[in-house]
């Protein structure tokens, strides 16, 4: 999967807008939107919020895990936890791209914001490598990869089952030629 | 040597790897279907010697039938990468392909070419319950790309889309969708702010 | 919109409607595990169908809009991802087709439950005539001019196969306990495995290609 295709697929995630116009519901048809009206808030699809929001007429409410104080928890309890830890959002780097990119103004720290999701970032990535590396000596045939996002999971595409296919195909051909030997002794 | 003309073949297919298409190497082939046709006949008187009770020529008819079917593998390699990327043209260029490349293609290539068109066009106007869909496009994901541009001169009203009208006046600011803008960027009127 | 604004025709198994919100979703799914799949799947014509006629009537009913409405843009935004979604998704599956056409259709022959076909209808007519295009240009170029008993064309023997060994990422959508993956390599590694909904695994496609049928996993 491509970049492209990933942020496709985040832009689906809600997000909540605060708008500045007045609009009746609208029927998608991925379902009700609105309706708007100035200064309540409500809740858009990402692509939407984005779009409106480009256009200057919304402003984007941060997620409520986009805050510093609990990007910092989620961090100490990513880096002290052996295994991968549940996140709040499944496509939280690509929303905080999308999002800090389009409306820097509407998130306050934002700078802090995207440093601790990098971070966040940096741990898991490094966590998923050490854990391939082990998965690899331990010739494992399967993984349970719980709580790892789409993006993290592309990022070790296609490398990590293209080896795995490798190393499927050496053993099945060693065991089929030794087969195949074992036989040839039989028939002599 | 023995099946060597066929190889000339293969490398040309992997030296045109990066999507570029040599032209069709007729003369190649017509060598390799002689060789195959003599390595035949060969095979042939041998083969009555050895029916005759003569079993010296007998590895050299399984050499020169195994040398046969290599020739016959690689011919139809080259010519199935050949149609291959010309497939991946279709979805290039579209219906009708550019001079140039025609002009790398044998005759039976572009027949199959036009085949190929008829096959997609027919699947592709079956779509949708008949209604049809073109599969070409919407290669990407859509994106609505709103870039914010500086006007560099007067210019007065601009329909920008649903009907509303932005006023581009020198050294005003606007986010506009870069699709609807890019011509008067290009023209110099409106300057892409990084 | 009054059109589509509520239920939709299509309907599930179960013969129950499907909200079109649902059947958009079903086809997300199907999308992403055919991009993520080294085979091709069971076709889904009846979500592409039903999604088509949604952009269609939706597109009707805007050009019935004001232009100057607010609504139009965002429902063409809207219509620009669907179709989208549909084409790659459509295109994938003539990829899939064109690289594998006479496994494919081999394969097609042995199925005899309609629910589980592969390809749609007009994906089988564009195999078939994929296939004999390919063909027949091999006997105007090659096999007519080489000596008779090597003008046979053996797709079976020299067509590219998928590799279902292929190691995949899946979600599981709905628990499915003891799932046997047999280890063809011979190393005598054979095991059951118990899916738990909503977990996620790296796995050997061949193992669990049935439970892609049965939408219990989804490929990710």
């Amino acid at each position: 999967m491509d970049s492209a295709e990933v942020e496709f697929l985040a832009e689906k995630s809600p997000i909540t807008i605060v708008p500045n116009f007045a609009q009746e519901k609208l029927y998608l048809i991925s379902g009700d939107v609105g309706p708007f009206n100035p200064g309540l808030p409500v809740e858009v699809p990402l692509w939407l919020g984005i779009n409106l929001r480009q256009r200057g007429k919304c402003r984007i409410v941060p997620p409520d895990w986009m805050d510093p104080e609990k990007l910092t928890e989620k961090k100490d309890e990513e880096s002290q936890s052996k295994n991968f830890t549940k996140m709040p959002c499944e496509h939280y780097l690509v929303v905080a791209q999308l999002v800090l990119t389009a409306a820097t103004e509407d998130i306050p720290n934002s700078q802090q914001i995207k440093t601790l999701i990098k971070d966040i970032w940096d741990l898991r990535v490094a966590k998923l490598r050490s854990s391939v590396a082990e998965f690899i000596q331990s010739e494992g045939t399967r993984a349970k990869l719980d709580h790892l996002t789409l993006l993290e999971i592309n990022s070790v595409r296609p490398f990590l089952p293209h080896s795995l296919d490798h190393l499927y195909r050496f053993s099945k051909t060693a065991f089929n030629s030794n087969l195949s030997q074992s036989q040839t002794q039989d028939y002599s | 040597m023995l099946a060597d003309k066929v190889l000339e073949l293969i490398r040309e297919l992997e030296r045109s790897k990066d999507g570029q298409m040599s032209t069709f190497n007729e003369d190649a082939i017509r060598l390799v279907l002689e060789e195959m046709n003599t390595l035949f006949e060969q095979n042939q008187q041998d083969v009555n010697a050895t029916v005759a009770g003569d079993v010296r020529f007998f590895s050299g008819v399984h050499l020169r039938h195994a040398a046969l079917e290599r020739n016959k593998r690689c011919l139809l390699a080259y010519l199935y990468n050949r149609l291959e990327r010309i497939r991946e043209m279709r979805w290039e260029f579209g219906s009708i392909l550019p001079g140039y490349i025609r002009a790398t293609m044998c005759e039976p290539e572009i027949q199959w070419f036009n085949k190929y068109n008829k096959t997609l066009a027919t699947y592709m106007r079956s779509l949708g319950e008949g209604n049809g869909l073109d599969l070409t496009q919407d290669i990407k994901p859509p994106k609505n790309l709103y870039i914010e541009v500086r006007c560099l001169q007067d210019y007065g009203e601009f329909e920008i889309e649903e009907g509303d009208t932005v006023v581009l006046q020198k050294n005003t600011t606007h986010y506009l969708l870069m699709a609807h803008c890019q011509h008067l960027i290009r023209q110099g009127i409106l300057e892409h702010v990084e | 919109m009054a059109d589509t604004e509520d239920i939709i025709e299509g309907s599930d198994d179960e013969g129950e409607p499907m909200k079109a919100s649902e059947v958009l979703q079903k086809l997300e799914e199907a999308w992403i595990t055919e991009r993520m799949s080294p085979t091709l799947e069971k076709h889904h014509s009846e979500y592409v169908d039903c999604m088509l006629d949604q952009i269609n009537q939706m597109s009707e009913n805007l050009k019935r809009c004001k232009k100057h409405d607010f609504r139009v843009a965002i429902h063409k935004m809207e219509i620009d991802r669907i179709r989208y979604m549909i084409s790659s998704y459509l295109r994938l599956r003539l990829e899939k087709i064109e690289k594998f056409t006479h496994y494919l259709l081999e394969k097609e022959r042995t199925i005899s439950d309609e629910n589980l076909a592969i390809l749609s209808e007009n994906e089988l007519e564009y195999a078939k005539g994929y296939a004999s295009s390919i063909e027949s240009h091999f006997q105007t170029m090659v096999l007519q001019h080489v000596p008779e008993n090597l003008r046979n064309f053996d797709p079976g023997k020299m067509g590219v196969k998928p590799n279902l060994d292929s190691f995949v990422f899946l979600k599981v959508k709905e628990s499915t306990p003891a799932v046997l993956i047999e280890d063809d390599s011979g190393e005598g590694r054979d095991e059951e495995v118990d899916l738990d909904e909503g977990s996620q695994h790296l796995i050997r496609y061949r193992p669990i290609s049935h439970l892609l049928n049965s939408e219990a996993v989804t490929l990710i």
